[in-house]
């Protein structure tokens, strides 16, 4: 458990955008994804999950369609919207930037200044 | 935005499949990490207890679920009504007064607010209405403020002023349609062949007149209404070109009118044209209106009033230079004045329409106010339990959304019997005479009603809601919860509040009261004013000499006369008498009268003068009474010797302190040879003209019928018995002599008297109705306050009676608290009824804007109501007993 680090506000949306990406999920999946995906480094609160899914449906960036799931149930899947996918490329770019500034922030040394 | 909104309705439209579906995926998820921990080893038991438990609380995800999907508005909004509605029903009493006070407030002012809109608000059902305009000439140094226009003036004016794209001018009449005898006198209108061009609503077949239709020779045409074309023709699409008998003579139809078709109030289903004779058309004639014809015109776009007003003025000025008569017109005052025509027909009726809606609207403030304070009474004593629901998390918004929807579904319950009882209120004020007014034919319930029914509701909810939300919002879950058992008195600022709006309501009601009791004193007043001769027992009627019969005034003076004789002959019959107009009959025109040997004092003007050409035994028929002489007799229209009759005022204005017998006048503005003149025989008494609260002393000549000689006549028959008996024989009588003729409008003078009060009698009645109401009202509020209050201190009250206080020590200090409550309501409701004086002296009839009587009448009746109302909770108050008081809790 030491390895897993709590989520940054804002984060988790972009990170079922990225797990529905690559494949439709259903919940479960896709909580089991990112976790799959950050190396287990990621963990979330399952119940906070639903709601996001809720509301990314709600706006319009991923959508849901009933199928069977691999052990013949039916489950809701989540795919990832034209909106969606352009939403995930912009807050990828935008997460790259922070995170370059902040990491050269942290590595300036005192000659540099 | 879109997507949002798409999939929030998709989800409104099928809540349910939405939440089994959430509960399925949900439980999916549950059930699949419990497999994945089945599988990684542990027990099953456990493995569906732990993947419960690190799914969270099931319930509050749900939850999360539905405000993500924009679901919790209407979720609140539904556990708000679902609240609401449940308290609603638990507290009968209150709801019952609650609906009962919204719906008699809100449906008397749809009632008013119906009429209003019908008659100040809606433009005419014409297009662009705010253009057409009505002019008149007016004499006001002569004493006569409206004389219409004359046939003259509109072929003078017709295309020559430029502010106007079209004028016309019409008449109201009335016609015998059909054969002879065999039908009824019906309303029609002469229109000259622009009037409805001049409206912008032309016949929906055929055409409008033409200027070769405008002669006695050739007006043999008709345009019908939508109605007529319909119940006589059929509704036949060719109906131009065939004929409909009207007084006799048949006319070729040319025209049918648009349905819904209404000039004003009108409700003539026939329109001929209005017919001049080139003498009629004259300059001599110019001044001769005598308010029977009317003239309107459409502005031209751009053009205003004020432009057409002083093109008016330059072209009578012009006119006028040419006048024999012009001096003695400028010394009249002469001017013709340009008004908007929906201003001038509603200008009467305006202002007491509009007190009566400001009446109304204080007695919903009222209303509103009580409302407010029983709402209060409750939030206070629930005052713990909203504490208590605050602490254990309700949040702000809640207490807010739940008092919202609490009063809003109060509100709107209420407006829906508003509708009800407002569809009742406007069959009232309809039986009460309000469509009788000028345009009071319009007043009806619709679907703009009920929109403004559901506006003022939802508004009200809210308004209603504020203060209680306010305080809702302040309170301090802790400070409430403590609030009673330590202090045993309530929030100070609530009580405050409460009691400023006790105040409020008195200070409304007494100005109602007020306002009431001025209407009802100027009634009263115009009710003890004699009308000047005996109206009991005396029938009239109205009767139009058409046809052909009549071609002379010696065929017109035979026809009364004989008339006379055949009704003097009936059983029960006194004396019968006919004259061409008869008092209180809406229309008594006057006429200029020279007086031989009056010298006209500097400043002073030829005046206008009631003039009356009388028959038979007209004066004792109306029951004059004879000051001087003697009265007129049948024989004097077959005299050649030329006599008049003139009463009081018309004597003290030309002989002060003389003696007017023997004197001579001329009919006219000016004196003329002496075979003309006509020799004063009698002065009898004065009489109301036009309505018991007429002050004008203007005076009134009667000369015999063969020297003025109308077609129009009233009849009125004097008897020994009931009056009413004698319609049959007055409509017989008529018959006999001529089948072709109809007595319309037969009244007793009694019934025509008290409809010309009708103006005064209905407001005042409604006044009083909405006074009952509010005093009703302020009787529910201050025995609402009195009895909380009571409720509230009943510890205080116990310790105070332990320590010794006497009951009535008790009993006595409720009863000043509301005696402090009614002095503060008093003092502002005096202020507020002296404005409301000012505001109502234009209705008021010898009675004083500030009457000290009407105000303390009313401020008396208004104690009387409070110490009743508090006489109940401050006995309950000293009889509290201090054991069982200090027992509970």
């Amino acid at each position: 458990m030491d390895k897993t680090a709590d989520l940054l506000p804002g984060t988790l949306d972009m990170l079922i955008l990225k797990a529905v990406s690559l494949k439709p999920l259903h919940g479960y999946g896709v909580l089991l994804r990112i976790r799959q995906i950050s190396g287990d480094a990621l963990d979330i609160p399952q119940g906070s999950l639903y709601p996001a899914l809720y509301r990314l449906e709600h706006q319009g960036l991923i959508a849901a369609d009933w199928g069977q799931s691999d052990n013949n149930r039916r489950a809701k899947y989540y795919s990832l919207t034209a909106a969606g996918r352009r939403r995930l490329r912009e807050e990828t770019a935008g997460w790259n930037r922070l995170v370059s500034a902040i990491a050269s922030a942290l590595n300036t040394t005192s000659e540099e200044i | 935005m879109f997507p949002r909104l798409g999939s929030l309705l998709r989800v409104l439209t099928s809540r349910r499949n939405f939440e089994a579906a959430m509960n399925e995926e949900l439980r999916f998820h549950i059930d699949r990490y419990g497999e994945d921990l089945r599988r990684s080893g542990v027990l099953p038991e456990e493995a569906l207890r732990r993947a419960r438990m690190e799914f969270g609380a099931f319930d509050s995800v749900r939850e999360d679920c539905r405000e993500a999907r924009g679901l919790y508005l209407f979720d609140e909004l539904a556990r708000a009504l679902r609240y609401s509605a449940r308290l609603l029903r638990k507290s009968p009493g209150f709801t019952a007064t609650a609906l009962l006070t919204l719906a008699l407030c809100l449906g008397a002012n749809l009632a008013i607010f119906a009429v209003i809109d019908a008659i100040l608000i809606r433009p005419l059902p014409f297009p662009d209405a705010g253009r057409l305009v009505t002019m008149y000439n007016t004499y006001p140094k002569a004493g006569v403020e409206r004389d219409g226009s004359s046939v003259t003036n509109y072929y003078e004016r017709r295309g020559r002023i430029p502010a106007f794209s079209s004028l016309s001018i019409y008449r109201f009449g009335t016609s015998i349609l059909g054969e002879p005898g065999s039908s009824e006198r019906r309303p029609v209108m002469l229109v000259s062949p622009d009037f409805f061009t001049t409206l912008g609503a032309g016949p929906a077949l055929g055409s409008i007149f033409t200027d070769a239709e405008t002669t006695y020779r050739t007006d043999d045409v008709a345009i019908v209404s939508d109605a007529f074309w319909r119940e006589h023709f059929g509704a036949d699409p060719h109906v131009i070109g065939r004929t409909v008998l009207a007084d006799g003579r048949l006319r070729t139809v040319v025209g049918v009118l648009p349905p819904g078709f209404r000039f004003l109030s009108s409700t003539a289903r026939l329109y001929l044209p209005l017919p001049s004779s080139a003498e009629n058309r004259s300059p001599a004639e110019r001044h001769s209106g005598g308010n029977v014809i009317q003239m309107i015109a459409r502005l031209k776009p751009g053009a205003t009033l004020a432009q057409a007003q002083s093109q008016i003025d330059a072209q009578n000025a012009a006119l006028e230079q040419d006048d024999p008569q012009a001096n003695m017109m400028a010394d009249a005052g002469f001017r013709t004045l340009l008004v908007p025509l929906h201003a001038d027909q509603v200008a009467a009726i305006r202002p007491t329409l509009l007190l009566l809606q400001a009446g109304v609207l204080a007695l919903l403030a009222i209303g509103a106010v009580n409302l407010v304070n029983l709402l209060l009474i409750r939030a206070s004593a629930r005052s713990k339990e909203l504490a208590v629901r605050q602490a254990l998390g309700a949040r702000r918004r809640h207490v807010v959304t739940e008092a919202v929807v609490e009063t809003t579904l109060l509100t709107l319950t209420g407006g829906l019997l508003a509708l009800a009882v407002g569809a009742a209120g406007i069959r009232l004020v309809a039986a009460l005479g309000a469509n009788r007014l000028p345009l009071g034919t319009g007043i009806h319930f619709d679907a703009r009603l009920a929109l403004v029914a559901f506006a003022a509701a939802v508004v009200l909810g809210v308004v209603l809601a504020a203060p209680f939300a306010w305080f809702g919002i302040r309170l301090q879950p802790s400070g409430a919860l403590q609030s009673e058992p330590r202090g045993g008195t309530a929030g100070r600022t609530a009580q405050t509040v409460r009691h400023s709006f006790v105040v409020a309501q008195i200070a409304l009601a007494l100005v109602l009261l007020t306002g009431t009791g001025l209407l009802g004193l100027s009634l009263e007043r115009a009710m003890a004013v004699s009308p000047g001769f005996q109206s009991g027992h005396v029938i009239t009627g109205q009767i139009s000499l058409v046809g052909n019969r009549y071609p002379s005034r010696e065929a017109g003076l035979a026809f009364v006369e004989k008339l006379v004789g055949e009704l003097g002959h009936r059983p029960g019959v006194l004396s019968v008498g006919l004259a061409n107009n008869i008092p209180f009959s809406g229309a008594n025109g006057k006429s200029a009268v020279a007086v031989a040997g009056h010298v006209l004092r500097p400043g002073e003007s030829p005046r206008g003068h009631y003039s009356y050409g009388v028959g038979g035994d007209y004066f004792r028929a109306m029951g004059f009474s004879l000051l001087a002489g003697r009265f007129l007799t049948a024989a004097d229209s077959r005299r050649e010797i030329r006599v008049c009759v003139v009463d009081q005022d018309f004597a003290r204005y030309y002989w002060p302190g003389g003696s007017a017998l023997g004197r001579r006048l001329f009919q006219g503005a000016e004196t003329g040879p002496d075979a003309q003149a006509f020799t004063v025989v009698g002065v009898v008494g004065s009489i109301k003209q036009s309505g018991l609260t007429d002050d004008a002393a203007q005076g009134a000549v009667y000369y015999p019928y063969i020297y003025r000689p109308e077609s129009d006549l009233f009849v009125a028959v004097r008897s020994g018995v009931q009056p009413g008996s004698l319609q049959t024989a007055l409509r017989t009588a008529v018959r006999s002599i001529d089948p072709g003729l109809v007595v319309a409008d037969i009244q007793t003078m009694d019934d025509r008297i008290a409809e010309s009060l009708l103006d005064r009698r209905s407001p005042a009645a409604l006044a009083a109705a909405f006074s009952g109401i509010a005093l009703l009202l302020i009787a529910i509020g201050t025995y609402g306050v009195l009895s909380y209050a009571v409720a509230q201190r009943r510890r205080e009250i116990g310790v105070r009676m332990a320590l010794g206080a006497r009951p009535e020590q008790i009993g006595g200090q409720f009863l000043w608290l509301a005696s402090r409550l009614l002095a503060a309501g008093s003092i502002l409701g005096m202020i507020g009824a002296w404005i409301t004086g000012q505001a109502m002296r234009a209705i008021l009839f010898h009675v004083p804007a500030h009457s000290p009587a009407i105000l303390a009448g009313s401020a008396a009746v208004i104690a009387a109501i409070s110490f009743l109302a508090c006489l109940l909770p401050a006995r309950r108050a000293a009889r509290i007993s201090p054991v069982q008081a200090l027992a509970e809790q």
